[in-house]
């Protein structure tokens, strides 16, 4: 019975063979070094590097150490932290699939109300949403005649060089002495023509007629095909922030934050280092551009509707200007009472 | 010489599980031996006394010793743990402290197997406990009391 370490890149895992075989998994890709699994260790067998370190060179070392000989494999670590990073497997299963206390936290977007926008997969700070649609192709929406006399057309080639979606298609050719023409076809696709009529405009010799029925009939001519799509939350990376849901037009997106808490920030301490805008997860931080050349803009903006309390802040601040509070810790219910209490010493 | 002990444990235990009303056959199944030995054995063949007075002797040494050498001697878990229950004269009462966090390192150490997790904490069943002491040695967030029970 002895712990084994593996070091894979930055990755470390560490195994105990024994009754259940523990695989203890630490992906430093995950990890935000927020530092609640150090705090959290009842063995003090964790200990997280420099964040300004680890966010700002390239460091050979894994963001956390994990001492072989210090842990006891008890997945304290993997419960509480909020991304992920950390998983104990019992048996090949995950603790977080076994009756162990789990952070509460969800974020999910109902498909049946999401207009597939995409606003929550470009605000997501961890790249964790995928918004697939499908729309119609631009004919759907448009309906006209267009129609090349072949005989009056000269074969110029400006409609073709003009059309905005390539939708016409002249067949050229260089001339021979056995067939003397610059082109041997002119087509239009009707697929693919917008009914715009610039290549009725152009056409030097009035060989293109046009006509877009939306004009004369009004837009109730058209209906407009329904957008199907489809919506995709990777939860081993989100973070729970509920930028998708403060982002969404349509409330398609409910997020359940693991806790929650204050975030102070000391405006005349800070040094504008950037650290912390660097290692916050959830982009809760920012430093607002200056309105005017030589005017000092506000030092570090916050809104607190993304944090999630993790703490990643604090704990980077070289100067101590930054103070999370967390109140309430959301996790399932254990009957272990060292559990309990490990869990409750992360409130203030 | 070690044959010799584990001859004389296996005499002792014997004896001690026929006392506790075993047949011949069960003896033979739980100590792994031939069912004439057993026999022999109750029947105070085959066996120098000298073997018998050193296991005796072992037998009385403190829990972990004991636990150790037997566990030297077969190389064999489940041998073990009968010898050692059926031999050890005393009783030992665990205690888990709420302190303990699950990490099972008693369970995968107890040479017993008298510790199990449940609920993430760990419980010790005081028929097998031997009393070693092993697991409160290794218990890295000291929650584990073993205390003997005296009559």
């Amino acid at each position: 019975m002895e712990t084994t370490e593996i070091i894979d890149g930055k990755n470390i895992t560490l195994e105990r063979a024994g009754e259940e075989d523990r695989t203890l998994i630490f992906k430093n890709d995950m990890c935000a070094v927020c530092g609640l699994c150090e705090t959290i260790c009842p063995v003090s067998a964790i200990e997280a590097n420099p964040t300004g370190a680890m966010i700002r060179t390239e460091q050979d070392m894994s963001k956390i150490d994990i001492d072989v000989n210090k842990c006891v494999l008890c997945g304290m670590c993997s419960s509480i932290c909020p991304f992920q990073a950390l998983d104990l497997q019992i048996n090949g299963d995950s603790i977080r699939e076994l009756q162990y206390p789990q952070l509460i936290k969800s974020a999910e977007i109902d498909n049946e109300e999401c207009i597939h926008c995409k606003a929550c997969e470009t605000a997501c700070p961890q790249d964790a949403i995928i918004i697939t649609r499908e729309l119609p192709s631009r004919a759907e929406l448009i309906t006209g005649e267009i129609d090349i006399d072949k005989d009056t057309c000269i074969y110029c080639g400006m409609c073709e060089e003009m059309c905005p979606v390539d939708a016409i298609d002249i067949e050229h050719q260089n001339p021979t002495s056995d067939n003397p023409v610059v082109a041997t076809d002119i087509n239009v696709s009707e697929d693919i023509c917008v009914h715009c009529g610039i290549c009725k405009r152009i056409c030097p010799v009035d060989a293109i007629k046009q006509v877009c029925r939306i004009c004369p009939y009004g837009e109730y001519e058209i209906s407009v095909p329904e957008i199907n799509g489809n919506s995709y939350i990777d939860p081993e990376l989100c973070v729970n922030c509920t930028w998708c849901q403060e982002i969404c037009p349509v409330d398609a997106a409910k997020v359940t934050k693991p806790f929650e808490g204050e975030l102070t920030i000391e405006q005349d301490t800070c040094q504008g280092c950037e650290t912390c805008v660097m290692v916050c997860p959830c982009n809760v931080l920012s430093f607002p551009k200056s309105a005017k050349s030589g005017l000092k803009a506000e030092k570090l903006h916050k809104d607190e509707r993304f944090c999630i309390y993790c703490g990643a802040c604090q704990k980077s601040c070289p100067v101590d200007a930054i103070n999370v509070k967390r109140t309430q810790i959301n996790y399932t219910p254990t009957k272990s009472k060292a559990w309990k209490k490990a869990f409750e010493s992360l409130k203030q | 010489m070690p044959k010799h002990i584990i001859s004389g444990l296996k005499y002792i235990a014997a004896v001690n599980l026929r006392k506790q009303g075993q047949t011949q056959r069960e003896i033979a199944q739980a100590l792994d031996m031939d069912r004439s030995t057993v026999s022999h054995y109750l029947n105070g063949r085959n066996l120098s006394w000298n073997s018998i007075e050193i296991a005796e002797i072992v037998t009385h040494f403190c829990p972990k010793d004991f636990l150790i050498l037997t566990h030297a001697l077969l190389n064999d878990t489940e041998r073990t743990r009968t010898i050692i229950q059926t031999c050890t004269d005393s009783k030992f009462e665990g205690i888990i402290r709420n302190s303990c966090i699950g990490c099972g390192i008693c369970v995968d150490t107890c040479l017993m197997k008298a510790i199990v997790l449940n609920d993430l904490k760990a419980h010790i069943n005081d028929e097998w406990c031997c009393g070693c002491l092993i697991c409160m040695e290794l218990c890295q967030t000291n929650s584990i009391e073993i205390k003997e029970v005296v009559d």
